[in-house]
């Protein structure tokens, strides 16, 4: 493995991204019309890419993920979320828990994910790359991304925001791979990004028929199997 | 321990991986040829199941892909169990999919697509399932497991009813959020073995060579580890708490997805637990209290949830959950025994619970209900699904000499052996649950009155062949195994030591 030199970055670009990645995840979960929600979405999808691509100048394996991530983040999901959504109203159902309660909770996620990953170095240090500036504040920033991601599934009622919750927490999931296994093999990357795709496809199939068969997509109406 | 390069595991996954392609996008092949490509590939991997077996009681480990792929006993196990249900589960849904039904409600045209996807998505499931039972690489261990939510959970939504699609949507949105911690486990596992530099490039992913440097990782990363695999393996197995999909899911799928999912789909994720968690035990032996503890609150809940039901497959699907607390509290112990017990235990209650929801299937089939309060009676028009239905109660409610009372005597006396009382204790008593929860059931549907008239004078008959030789092979087993536990000794031994990291 080739040791990333830390001069080799130009880390304030990427403090930037990762910044913006924050604030795009925010948008996305926040946004009460679901076609800007997946615009944010696609904003984030475009940052993961360059942020890869970034990285890749010391770890060109790296560009096989920038590439599979544009195809599947920026291109495939945000096509299948905005044809679940053709037909449909594109205000979101009211959340259960509003804007000030969002921005306060990912604050405190990031600046809990930054003492950890800053702090708990030897349990977090796993590579010896791990251990750069811009390493920990990728990990710190992929966790708050995922934990958003949470965030976001467990208090929207609305099924089509829950599904982006759910990209938002695997986009997470892919950022800190970058951090904690940049060697894995292109098959194992790619079967990861696949997967999610996948996941999304099916999972809007089957929103499609929730809203045929219940007349709407309030994750609070599935209570059929409540006895 | 001699290893053995053989094409047979790539053959076993790739098969039906394969046949599902053509079933899938052939629209006009014949609708018998859709039912029996299933028989015919599960029938092949029951084969190829039972070769690696003897191959793996003989001590060989079969490898392939340099490595990739590794079949030793605990792996030979499961795809034997694999391909047993999912043989029968074929034979089974032969007769309990008809189409009638849903043409009915959907169409012809939808419906004959929709049994088309059903057939090809469901040997899809077999060789996902398989996949991750001979896979050594610990990324693509978590591939396979999502892949086959991914396979099933349009199976799980086939009736595309209300609650067909909510238990639908639950399944597939709980299980891949659970399972993405899985993914950070498993990456966990990697970066640490690649960090320990004693293992060259590629291999820190496989599982056999990670075994071997585990005590040179850090602890906050094991422990950081095991907590995400627990989580992330542990939904998909249905281990309390994170269990609330699997009652809906398993009771609102096709009886034969049902049958696959509470009789082999949970046992692979519990496996992928076992073979991943394991490879700590010698170094961090303070995880077994913590997984027995899970497994007794596992159990404990799901009988104490499965009390109150009057569903019939909701149920059983409870009763799942509480059986998987036995098996977690077995293999999580990591003595030999208990990984025996536990181990044993799995295979056990594949066996019966494939065969209780096989029961309760032919029972839907002929009457329509599936709610204990309108059934009743049903012993002299049913007698071949009643005995069974007795004969899997009686099984797993651990009465001798049913196969059931061997494991979980086994797991009894592990806990009791590795000083863990008040486990044994909770063990032995949710079994008496057990025991009442389903011999009332059972009483009640089979043996008491008919109470809705609707059921007692409809033409409730015995199911067809094809439905209850299924359950009488299972049953069959539930005896063999009950008179005579000593016929899966020399492969449960094998498949023990794999993960009874403690030591015997």
């Amino acid at each position: 493995m080739t040791q990333a030199d830390p001069a080799a970055f130009n880390a304030n670009p990427i403090e930037t991204l990762s910044l913006l990645l924050v604030i795009t995840s925010v948008a996305a979960v926040e946004m009460r019309r679901l076609r800007l929600s997946v615009a944010a979405y696609v904003c984030q999808a475009l940052l993961i890419v360059a942020l890869l691509a970034a990285f890749a100048a010391v770890n060109p394996a790296l560009y096989w993920w920038a590439g599979t991530a544009l195809v599947t983040k920026a291109v495939l999901t945000p096509w299948f979320l905005f044809r679940a959504m053709r037909g449909a109203a594109d205000r979101e159902l009211k959340p259960v828990m509003g804007l000030g309660a969002s921005v306060i909770v990912a604050c405190l996620l990031m600046l809990g994910f930054f003492r950890l990953t800053h702090g708990q170095a030897p349990l977090l240090g796993l590579t010896g790359m791990a251990e750069h500036e811009v390493f920990r504040t990728n990990l710190a920033v992929a966790s708050t991304v995922f934990a958003l991601g949470l965030y976001a599934v467990l208090t929207r009622r609305d099924a089509i925001k829950a599904v982006i919750g759910l990209c938002l927490l695997e986009n997470g999931v892919h950022l800190s791979l970058v951090s904690l296994a940049p060697e894995l093999p292109e098959t194992a990357m790619f079967g990861v990004a696949t997967e999610v795709v996948v996941t999304v496809f099916l999972l809007l199939y089957v929103i499609g028929g929730v809203r045929r068969e219940f007349g709407t997509t309030d994750t609070f109406q599935l209570r059929e199997l409540r006895q | 321990m001699a290893t053995e390069i053989s094409m047979i595991p790539a053959i076993t996954f790739l098969l039906p991986l394969a046949a599902g392609a053509p079933v899938l996008l052939w629209k006009g092949m014949d609708r018998r040829a859709q039912q029996g490509l299933p028989i015919v590939v599960a029938a092949l991997v029951t084969g190829m199941g039972v070769w690696m077996a003897i191959k793996a009681a003989g001590g060989v480990t079969l490898t392939a892909w340099n490595d990739e792929l590794r079949v030793d006993a605990l792996s030979a196990l499961l795809v034997l169990v694999i391909g047993l249900v999912a043989l029968l589960a074929s034979v089974y849904s032969v007769r309990y999919l008809r189409l009638e039904g849903l043409v009915e409600r959907v169409g012809k045209e939808a419906a004959t697509r929709r049994t088309r996807i059903f057939y090809a998505l469901l040997l899809w499931f077999f060789g996902t399932m398989l996949w991750g039972s001979v896979t050594n690489n610990v990324i693509m261990l978590y591939v396979a497991i999502e892949a086959t939510t991914l396979t099933s959970g349009l199976l799980v939504a086939f009736y595309w009813d209300r609650r067909a699609l909510e238990a639908g949507y639950k399944y597939l949105m709980l299980l891949t959020i659970g399972i993405t911690f899985a993914l950070f486990g498993c990456v966990l596992i990697y970066a640490a073995a690649a960090a320990t530099r004693q293992l060259s490039g590629g291999n820190a992913l496989l599982i056999s060579e990670v075994r071997t440097v585990v005590r040179f990782m850090p602890g906050g990363t094991a422990a950081l580890a095991i907590a995400f695999l627990v989580i992330g393996f542990g939904t998909k197995a249905g281990i309390a708490p994170f269990h609330p999909w699997l009652p809906d899911a398993h009771a609102e799928a096709p009886t034969p997805i049902s049958v696959l999912l509470s009789g082999v789909m949970i046992k692979m994720a519990l496996y992928a637990l076992a073979r991943t968690v394991s490879i700590f035990y010698p170094s961090w032996p303070q995880v077994a209290v913590f997984l027995v503890a899970l497994g007794a609150f596992t159990m404990l809940l799901g009988i104490l949830m499965a009390l109150p039901q009057n569903d019939l497959k909701r149920l059983l699907a409870y009763s799942s959950v509480s059986q998987m607390g036995y098996v977690l509290a077995g293999v999580g112990l990591g003595t030999y025994l208990g990984c025996y017990g536990g181990l044993f235990h799995l295979v056990n209650h594949a066996i019966y619970k494939s065969l209780l929801f096989l029961c309760v299937g032919a029972v839907i089939h002929s009457t329509g209900a599936r709610r204990i309060s309108e059934l009743g009676g049903l012993r002299h028009r049913m007698p071949i699904t009643s005995g069974c239905f007795l004969l899997g109660a009686l099984a797993i409610a651990g009465f001798p000499p049913l196969n059931g009372f061997w494991s979980k005597l086994t797991i009894y006396l592990a806990l009791a052996k590795a000083g863990l009382w008040w486990a044994a204790i909770v063990a032995i008593a949710v079994s008496i649950l057990t025991m009442f929860v389903m011999v009332r059931a059972g009483f009640r549907v089979f043996w008491g009155e008919a109470r809705a008239p609707a059921v007692s004078e409809a033409a409730a008959r015995e199911a067809p062949p094809v439905m209850w030789m299924p359950m009488a092979v299972l049953g069959a087993l539930c005896l063999l195994l009950g008179v005579y536990p000593q016929a899966a000794f020399p492969l449960l031994d094998r498949a023990a030591v794999v993960v009874a990291t403690l030591g015997r």
